[in-house]
Parts: C-alpha cells; structure tokens; sequence
C-alpha cells in the first residue's frame, strides 16, 4: 500500500507549511473571533482519507461553510497541492459519481442515493500526491537556497519589483532599467521607481550598520537555518522515503468514476472478504479507497502465485536442461529420475495445470502457459530424436564391429564415468560425433579408450586428406 | 579575459571597389563591420590583428555585389563568472552602481557593495566610508568581481561585487588626478 506514506507526507507538510493559513481571504482584518487557522490543516487531512470528493459533499462531512471550505481549496489549487474539477452537473453525471460513491462505500449509499440532483456547476477535488511530492520538495529547496544565499550573500542576484504591477527584476536586468531622468531603476511596463526587493530575512529587524550587526545577523541565520533543518526533519525523512514510491494517482475525475464503475461491477461478482475490513478501517467512507485495495490485493495473490510456482523449480533445472551424465543432485532434477524426465516434465505441467485450476487467472496467463508447455515439449521432442539417432549410430557402428549389444551400454557407463567436462564435449559437438562415428569404423577400438577425441579427429582428417 | 582566435565572415563588396586595391578595401570593411561588435558566443571583438586567407569571391545575381569568405585573427573579450577584472565607475545611484571594463558593462548593487559603505546623494553620487576614507564615484577605478553575467546573442551584461578581500577603490580620481 504506498498511499499511506504520501499521506503522511501531506500531513506533515500541511502542519508544516499550511498551519496559520485561514481560510479567510488575505485581504480582509482578521478579528480574534473569526479566526479559523488550522483549517487548512483539517481539510488537508480529511482529503487524505479520500479519493475524488464532491466539495459539497466535504464541506457537509467537516462541518464547514461550502464558501470557506471553497476558498481553503482555491488556495490549495494555487499551492498545487490540490487537482480540481468542475462541471455542469447532468444527471447523469451527477449518478455516475453517486454510483462509484455507492459502490465503494457502502455505508454511504442511503445519503448519496437521495442526494438531490441539481443541474447547476459542481466542483470536485482531490489531492494530486504526485505534484505534491514536487511540491514540497521545492519549497524546501527555496527556503533553503533563500538562507544559504543570504548566509554568504557575496553571491546573490538583487532583485527588484515594481510595487505597482508587481513585475519582477533582477540586477542582470539593471542596464535596461536606468531612466535618464533621475539615475534610479524603472519600470519596464508602468515607467513606476522599482523597490530594491527587501525580503531578506535577518536585516529587517537588525539595522544594517556596523560590523558588529553583520555578525549578529550572520549568526542569526545561521541559527535560522539550523533550526530550519531540525524542525523540518521528520518532513525530509518523509520525503526520503518517499521518494522511490509510486505516488498514487486517481486520474481525472471521468477516469475515477469510469474505474470505480468497473471495478465496483468486478467486486459486485465477486464479492472478496477483505473489501468490509478495509473500508471498516479506514473510517471514513472512501469512495475508492476500499477498490483499490482490492486490485492491490488482486493483483498480489497473482504475483504470489507466479512467484512461487516460478521460484520453486528455479533451484530446478528445466527438462531441457537437464542430460544425460550430468551430475545433478535430486533438487536440481527436481526430485525426478533423469530416466522419466519426460514424465518429470509433464508431471511439473500437470501441477501447474492444477494451480491454473485453481486460481482465477486471465486468458493471457492461460497463453502463456499453454506457449510455455509447448514449447518444451518440443525441446524435449528434439532432444530425444537427436539423443536417438546418435544412439543408433553408435550402436550401428558399434553392432557393425563387436556385433554385440552390451559393449555399448558398457561403454556409456563408462563414459559417465569419465565426468562431467567430457560429458560436455561429448555431448555439444553432434554432428562431430555423428561424422566420427561414421568415418571411424575401423578405428573404433584404438578411439575408444582415448579420451582425446579432438586428437583422433585432427588425425584422421590428417590422414585421409 | 582576452582570447586570440580566428574567426571567418562572408564579407559583400560593392563592386565599385574592384581594383588595385580590392584586399584593402575588404581589410577595412571588416575592420568596421566587426570591431567592437559582440557576439554571445566569442565575446566582443576589440581587434582584428591578421588576415588569414580570402576566399574566391562570388557574384551575387542581380546586384552585381561580391560576396567573400575572410577568415581573420582577432582579439576578443569574453567575461566570465568569478573573473576579477578592473573597471571604471561610470554611473552611481542609490541601487549601486555601474562601472566599464573596456566594453563590457558591470552592474554592482548596493548590497554587494561594503556594508561600511553608505549612498550619499547629491551632485556627485557616491559611496563612501563613515570617516571618508573610501569614496566610489563616477569615474572611480574599482577592482571587482564578476558574479553573473547575461549574455544574449548580441550582448553581454555582468554584474560584480566588490564585497570581498582586495576588492574595491584602487585609486580616487581625486587624489591622483
Ligand atoms: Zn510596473
């Protein structure tokens, strides 16, 4: 479940950052009876146990003023922390998202079923965990850059900024600034004296003087940044670990409700026992949240499933692997005799075919296994064709001189006797084999006991050319 | 810092100056198209010193006009970040102020200027000390620090510092003057 870090990401960073944002415009005189700081907080947080949700529908669950909830999230819109979607209600619409709430959320169906429908703009939203994962990042990165830049401030970039439009300069604009009138900077669009932009932390309280105030303020932001990193600590852990997660993504609001359509269609058939723990655990009622734990559980038993059926006969060596001579323990063979790896083989099929049976696997699955199956059978057709016509070669050569039968098998004893290495140099070059065999007739009792065929090989040719 | 490189153009002749003196007529031309110009990439051009070849001219249809490849030895000049360059004063106001090294100009704001160092308007603008010591004023020379510079394909701008060790005033037009 990777949802639960960025959660608690979102938590942290909306105590961090959002704690003493009102919902209240800017603008307007906060008196001590309206102040409704922490709000942001809370809205934050309820959104973190939902998926898409109608802002109505919210405002209703918080308690909250449909208005102030609205701005709260237009300012989480502007923060990017915030995906929002708005759109004239059809009925139909307004049933698609009832129906994937219904469907998710059991215990929510009686509300939602009498929600009226009304045919006038609705807006929803829902935390877009991606961008706020960049989000914070940034800002953190501009908090830190602000300190340390100001720290060894030998190397910043004065900026200016026209205090009627709000256009911004930096002192790599200076030279197009100048007006001629009076020597100061200008205004590019509205000709107004810029302001030499005093955001710089530490002088505002302490006047910039004498030496000793540079220090102070050197030592004060110093002490700013520290106390910076300490206290934003549990957030950059946070991030940290984070960071090589998925972040979740509910997609736009029509491909929501087209998934959780589906998906609550799927669950309807088949109806799985963890579906009630989930939304029972997660307390509120999620639209989604319960489905998707669903698919995540799915998807699971699934890999599982392959996991192990692909692990256990990893120790083992496949059939076709597998030959003649080779020194395998019973593990590696799979607990089945070299002699009926045909059936070893088929039987290892067999208790795959068994699983398929009993998991609810796809077609693809099915596919594959069946490619899979088949294409090993047919190795191992190849296999025993190319293992008997060398046979019957070297029984063909072998009867043609010692007219006997059981040399040969001796002979193969022997030969596995000899080890592995000669087994494989035996075993790859076939077509040598075959060619020696058949060149060799006469030769074969001197050949025999050498082990250095290679040698004889060089020979003969030798002597025949 | 000064670079000696070889550049080429294409360089069009009226033809009214095909003659005996043809090479030397191109020579001056480019003298006057590129010196002092200033390319993003190369930096400004201060000097052609050499030519190195002229191509074969080609005539341009209609006009009559000739068009050369030149390929010259020139001197430029190309500012970089964290160079230290010496500059005269050529403009104070109260956001700082800006001084010239050769063609280049240096925008140093007021708060990459000493903090000891305080704007006094008036007739002449200045930064000075608090017991006058040091004044910064128009025509000054000034050792800086380039800290950023712009550069556009047809421009360059920097700005400097002079709040370092070794940086600042190194004469006063005043005294020695
Ligand atoms: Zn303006």
């Amino acid at each position: 479940m990777s949802i639960e870090p960025f959660n608690k990401l979102v938590k942290l960073a909306a105590r961090a950052f959002y704690d003493d944002i009102s919902a209240k415009g800017d603008n307007q005189p906060k008196t001590g009876r309206s102040d409704n700081r922490g709000i942001a907080v809370v809205v934050l947080d309820a959104l973190t146990r939902r998926q898409w949700v109608r802002e109505e529908d919210l405002a209703k669950d918080l308690k909250l003023h449909l208005k102030q909830l609205r701005r709260t999230l237009r300012f989480f819109e502007e923060e990017k922390l915030v995906t929002r979607d708005h759109r004239k209600e059809t009925a139909k619409g307004a049933k698609a998202y009832s129906a994937a709430v219904a469907a998710t959320a059991d215990n929510l169906t009686g509300r939602e079923g009498e929600e009226k429908i009304k045919l006038h703009t609705h807006s929803y939203c829902c935390l877009d965990y991606a961008q706020i994962h960049d989000v914070v990042r940034y800002r953190l990165q501009r908090m830190r850059k602000k300190l340390k830049d100001e720290l060894d401030n030998k190397n910043t970039v004065q900026e200016y900024v026209c205090p009627k439009c709000g256009k911004r300069y930096n002192a790599l604009d200076a030279i197009r600034l100048i007006s001629f009138e009076d020597d100061s900077f200008h205004c590019e669009s509205c000709n107004t004296e810029l302001v030499a932009e005093s955001d710089k932390i530490a002088s505002q309280e302490i006047g910039d003087g004498d030496d000793n105030a540079r220090r102070r303020r050197r030592e004060k932001l110093r002490d700013l940044l520290q106390k910076m990193e300490a206290e934003l600590k549990p957030l950059t852990d946070q991030l940290s670990r984070v960071k090589d997660l998925e972040a979740p993504d509910y997609g736009t609001l029509q491909a929501w409700e087209l998934r959780a359509s589906v998906v609550a269609r799927g669950s309807n058939s088949d109806p799985s026992g963890n579906d009630s723990s989930r939304s029972g655990q997660g307390g509120t009622p999620m639209p989604f949240l319960g489905e998707t734990k669903v698919e995540v559980a799915f998807s699971g038993v699934e890999e599982k499933g392959e996991i192990k059926s692909e692990s256990a006969p990893m120790k083992v060596l496949p059939p076709w692997m597998i030959k003649e001579g080779m020194n395998l323990t019973n593990e590696q063979r799979g607990a089945v005799k070299q002699e009926s790896k045909m059936e070893g083989a088929s039987a290892s099929m067999d208790l795959k075919d068994e699983k398929k049976s009993i998991g609810h696997e796809d077609d693809a699955k099915n596919l594959q296994d069946e490619y899979v199956k088949a294409y090993y059978a047919a190795i191992l057709q190849r296999q025993k064709e190319q293992e008997e016509v060398i046979k019957r070669e070297q029984d063909l050569s072998t009867n043609s001189i010692l007219t006997d039968v059981d040399p040969s098998t001796s002979r193969k004893r022997q030969r596995e006797d000899d080890g592995e290495g000669d087994v494989e140099l035996e075993d790859t070059p076939t077509a040598g084999i075959l060619w020696e065999t058949f060149k060799v007739d006469l030769n074969v009792e001197a050949a025999e006991p050498s082990d250095d065929e290679g040698d004889d090989d060089d020979s003969i040719v030798w002597e025949e050319g | 810092m000064f670079f000696h490189i070889v550049l080429e153009r294409n360089m069009q002749l009226h033809p009214r100056h095909f003659g005996r003196d043809l090479r030397e007529k191109l020579v001056a031309k480019l003298m006057k198209d590129v010196e002092g110009t200033c390319s993003g990439r190369h930096g400004f051009v201060v000097a052609i010193t050499g030519i190195e070849n002229v191509g074969k001219g080609l005539i341009r249809d209609g006009t009559g006009f000739v068009t050369f490849p030149v390929k010259y030895q020139c001197v430029v000049f190309r500012p970089f970040k964290g160079e230290i360059l010496e500059a005269v004063v050529s403009m104070v106001n109260k956001m700082g102020f800006f001084a010239e090294a050769g063609p280049v100009q240096i925008f140093v704001s007021n708060h990459l200027i000493p903090d000891d160092m305080e704007f006094q308007s008036g007739d002449m603008p200045n930064y000075t000390t608090s017991d006058g010591s040091v004044k910064i004023q128009k025509d000054s020379e000034v050792r800086l620090k380039i800290i950023g510079t712009r550069v556009d394909a047809t421009e360059i701008f920097c700005i400097g510092t002079i709040k370092d060790d070794f940086l600042g005033v190194i004469s006063d037009p005043g005294t020695t003057s």
